[in-house]
């Protein structure tokens, strides 16, 4: 047991080494599926992930907000990001999770239909949005390469924007 | 540099605290010209100042009130008068410290203000009271008015030097202590010497010196019963005398002395209590919760002992954390007079300005509120008193005339009443006329000939804060541009306040704004409607009635009903709310009835759930903005429960257009065409296993999708989910969390499931049991035992199964 406690330190200190040493070029983000696609948003933009539970409608709002939820004593609004990008609602599964996020003084939840991981990428490794989508309107910061997919990065403080 | 920054802050927020007070005293000393105590007040400050700003090495600010000081000083020793145009020059000198203080506070620096020109003044002031000086000396021994003021001086004085250095010494150091101390002794000396000789000559009206206060008995003992030996050896004792006070005064001070000086207080950021407050709103919210649980388990475990103890507590908790939270509103409060102590000035300025003549009373300025309303109060208060100047009360020679004092009044005074605070404006001029309001706001468009025939006269006075109204015929500096009013409607209504005025032509008029004491929590009536729940600020809700929908009359396409002799315009809070009509509403409504000043609107809800203290939160920065909603608040479920902005409310009730109450036809229930055997879906709703493998079994033969679920709550969960839709439920009664019977009569309360076959599935077979099933929404009634064949026939017969699927 404390054979296997120590590999285990060990194998930390080394990653964590790894990262020290690439700190500057690594971002950490962490992805999820809305619809088909995988997004990804930094991790350090991420207070916290929760299992979802009940809200209070808010009227006089687009769809995509679904109203506001108790966070520990805060009143925080919610954000179903399929509406916002214009998918067809789904009911919540299992898997539905709140991600919580916080630019500034700026907090939300927005409701998304699956986790995927915590992903580390070489900042070489991420593109610009394509041109298509590029101004100052996107909310896409980017797009990383990983092996076998891309992810779209998007930018935490224009999700946290409001727009109506 | 921290230390000096520290010491710096400390310079601001004293110097500001003593500026603030410094306007009133100054008028106040204007119409007092002989007020000592006053004066010396003021030279205190200007004396602070001063040394604590040399001490800072803000040479600009230290000039100016070098000057001032002299200028004071002579005030207080008697030899200048205070004329209007002195008061003039020190009310200028005043406002040049404030900007001074104002620059320093933003830039560390006194630099970028000339003080030169004042200064000047000043010194015109000084110089020519030379002058008068000597002759008030030497006619001192003549003119026994003169004699009588420099002797009452003469007492006071002594106070005044004690007074003076209190506040400073717990800011200096050791050394200018000791300078202090010198330096006043030395004051002290030199003004006796001078004094001694006027009052040797003055000797025999010692004894006129008005009686002082208590805390003059001891000074004042001396000088009465022997006045000539008082005079031929006064400096020993008191200099005497006030060191020994002043040692006192630094030892915590005895209150015999001053008791005005020992208060104990202490500062706090602001920034401390708002955390504070903060966390007594989530125990406040938690406490409810508690409150909710107790019921819960009250409910449950009737008559163990426990609940007792459980309720003992709870009930102990709710009491403390209500007086806590009193406790620290408390801490959050200031009197009202710090808002009102800038108005004896303005007046003063306005009326010279306008050329009137008004006088200002205050009243009830000791009266409390919460430090956020004092901050927000001050400028619709600066408005309406402007208004008052200008439109109300009316020129000299038009007061003779009519037959009233020269000197308009305008009364200021601060009260409690019940749980909000009256803030109430009176002024004895022209009064309102409604006839002329009526045409200004015609003429302005602000209202239709019809509106302004219907009228009533407390609507006439709302004109007046109207956007773009104004009576003035002439706009002036003061007022008369038609803004200001209308912002004082808006700054009170958003202090969840409300404004009432009441006026007589001739008389005058008076001005109420009723504010709540403070801002973060509220009582709050809680309402439904559908399955939403909704907070009503309970400081505006007059009254609720219970109504039956045939007592609702339309009008013009507006819900109205008749409240005792009135005719109340109602709407409903849902199609405020953009709420969904899933449910199907009973024939009785409940009316919130919502007043605001002199307006009033029904608001229909569903139900009532009662009264609860909540906690005013924000909706964030994302969501601001809505109209109709004031903020949310957390429920002792931990729920959010939007708060309702009754203003808005009002506003917008005008524009919404009355959707029939009775109406259900939208929820028709889709039927989409079966093509094949599974098409059809039964929910099976039983907590046993076998039971509903029982149920399972039985009908899988004939190829419809089965649903299961374990108890009413899971079975209504699963309904709402909506994923599927259902043709027919089979329902046992005995389950826990919720009965069949409770789960049959919630599922009915939906128009959508109207017409959804409830077929109850249960062992119990008695007579009422039955009836309360039929009474529930059952169609349906089987008994177990049943057979297999018979609980399939049932079924196929109720979601009219196609016999061509078998």
């Amino acid at each position: 047991m404390s054979d296997k406690l120590k590999q285990i330190i060990n194998k930390q200190s080394e990653q964590q080494n790894d990262i020290s040493d690439q700190l500057d070029d690594v971002v950490q983000l962490v992805g999820f599926v809305i619809g088909d696609e995988e997004y990804a948003v930094p991790i350090l933009a991420i207070q916290e992930i929760i299992k979802p539970f009940t809200w209070t409608r808010v009227p006089q709002v687009p769809t995509y907000i679904l109203g506001v939820f108790n966070l520990r004593g805060a009143v925080i609004p919610l954000i179903d990001l399929r509406a916002k990008f214009g998918l067809q609602t789904k009911k919540q599964s299992d898997e539905t999770r709140f991600i919580v996020m916080r630019d500034g003084d700026d907090v939300a939840g927005f409701v998304i239909d699956r986790l995927t991981m915590a992903i580390r990428i070489k900042k070489v490794n991420i593109g610009p949005a394509p041109d298509t989508v590029n101004g100052d309107d996107t909310i896409i910061d980017g797009v990383g390469k990983q092996e076998d997919k891309i992810i779209t990065i998007l930018k935490v403080n224009k999700l946290l924007e409001r727009n109506f | 540099m921290d230390e000096f920054q520290e010491i710096l802050q400390d310079f601001l927020v004293e110097s500001f605290e003593l500026v603030e007070k410094l306007d009133e005293d100054l008028v106040e000393l204007e119409n007092n010209p002989e007020d000592l105590e006053l004066l010396n007040g003021i030279f205190r400050v200007a004396h602070t100042v001063k040394g604590a700003s040399s001490f800072l090495n803000f040479d600009v600010l230290t000039h100016l009130t070098h000057h001032m000081e002299d200028v004071l000083n002579k005030a207080r020793h008697g030899e200048l008068v205070i004329s209007p145009d002195v008061m003039d020059v020190i009310l200028e000198s005043i406002d040049l410290m404030k900007a001074l203080l104002e620059t320093i506070r933003d830039t560390s620096a006194d630099a970028g203000i000339d003080v030169a020109e004042c200064v000047l003044k000043l010194d015109k002031i000084t110089n020519r009271s030379e002058e008068v000086k000597s002759s008030v000396v030497e006619a001192a021994p003549v003119v026994p008015i003169a004699q009588t003021k420099i002797i009452e001086e003469e007492i006071t004085e002594e106070e005044a030097i004690h007074s003076e250095g209190e506040p400073d010494y717990d800011n200096m150091s050791p050394d200018d202590l000791e300078a202090e101390i010198e330096k006043l002794l030395q004051e002290r000396q030199a003004e006796d010497r001078a004094k001694r000789e006027a009052k040797i000559a003055a000797g025999e009206s010692v004894l006129e010196a008005p009686p002082e206060p208590e805390e003059e008995v001891d000074s004042s003992l001396e000088p009465e019963p022997e006045p000539v030996v008082q005079a031929v050896a006064p400096t020993p004792a008191p200099v005497k005398q006030e060191e020994a006070k002043t040692e006192d005064a630094k030892a915590g001070a005895p209150a015999k002395r001053t008791p005005a000086a020992v208060e104990q207080t202490i500062r706090v950021d602001v920034k401390r209590l708002d955390h504070l407050m903060n966390l007594i709103g989530e125990l406040v919210l938690a406490k409810n919760r508690l409150i909710k649980i107790n019921d819960d388990v009250e409910e449950r475990y009737e008559g163990e002992e426990f609940l007792e103890e459980l309720n003992q507590v709870v009930s102990i908790v709710s009491l403390v954390t209500t007086d806590l939270q009193i406790a620290v509103m408390k801490t959050r409060m200031l009197p009202i007079g710090k808002v009102f102590n800038k108005f004896p000035r303005m007046i003063r300025d306005l009326s010279r300005e306008l050329n009137k003549k008004i006088e200002l009373e205050i009243a009830g300025e000791d009266t409390e509120l919460d430090k956020s309303i004092v901050e927000e109060i001050g400028d619709p208060l600066v408005h309406i008193i402007r208004n008052s100047c200008d439109h109300g009360v009316e020129m000299p020679a038009d007061r003779v005339s009519k037959g009233k004092e020269e000197t308009g009044i305008i009364g200021l005074k601060a009260y409690n009443e019940g749980n909000q605070i009256v803030i109430q404006i009176d002024d004895d001029g022209q009064g309102l006329d409604t006839d002329m309001l009526k045409n200004k706001s015609l003429e302005k468009g602000i209202i239709t000939e019809k509106e302004a025939d219907n009228m009533s006269e407390k609507e006439a006075f709302g004109l007046i804060f109207k956007p773009g109204f104004s009576t003035a015929a002439a706009v002036t500096n003061v007022s008369g541009r038609g803004v200001g009013m209308d912002v004082v409607k808006t700054n009170i209504e958003k202090l969840n306040g409300i404004i009432d005025i009441d006026s007589e032509l001739g008389v005058g008029t008076s001005m109420k704004l009723k504010i709540p004491l403070t801002l973060a929590i509220i009582q709050a009536l809680l309402v439904g409607v559908q399955e939403e729940y909704y907070a009503i600020p309970l400081a505006s809700v007059l009254e609720t009635v219970r109504i039956s929908k045939d007592e609702i009359y339309t009008v013009e396409g507006r819900s109205v009903m008749r409240l005792r002799d009135d005719v109340l315009s109602l709407v409903h809070i849902g199609d405020i709310f953009e709420v969904e009509r899933i449910l199907d509403s009973s024939e009785h409504a409940y009316v919130v009835v919502l007043g605001l000043g002199t307006s009033k609107l029904g608001l229909i809800v569903d139900t009532l759930v009662g009264q609860e203290e909540i906690v005013i939160k924000s909706l964030g920065d994302y969501l601001k903005g809505i109209e109709g909603v004031a903020g949310a608040t957390i429920r002792g479920d931990g729920g959010v429960t939007l708060i309702v902005d009754v203003v808005a409310l009002m506003q917008m009730a005008k524009d919404v257009k009355a959707t029939p109450l009775n109406e259900s036809s939208s929820a028709t229930s889709i039927s989409v065409e079966k093509t094949k055997a599974s098409d059809y879906t039964v929910m099976i709703v039983d907590d046993s296993k076998t039971d509903r493998t029982i149920m399972r079994k039985a009908l899988e033969p004939i190829g419809i999708t089965l649903i299961e679920a374990t108890d009413g709550q899971e079975a209504l969960g699963i309904l709402k989910a909506g994923e599927h839709n259902f043709d027919a439920m089979l329902v046992d009664i005995e389950m826990p969390r919720m009965d069949g019977y409770t789960l049959a009569t919630e599922i009915k309360k939906y128009n959508k499931y109207k017409k959804l076959p409830l077929i109850a599935v249960t062992s119990r077979t008695g007579k009422s049991d039955r009836m309360r099933g039929v009474e529930s929404g059952m169609v349906e009634y089987i008994t177990k035992p049943y057979s297999a064949d018979y609980l399939s026939s049932v079924v196929q017969r109720n979601v009219n199964f196609k016999a061509e699927f078998l």
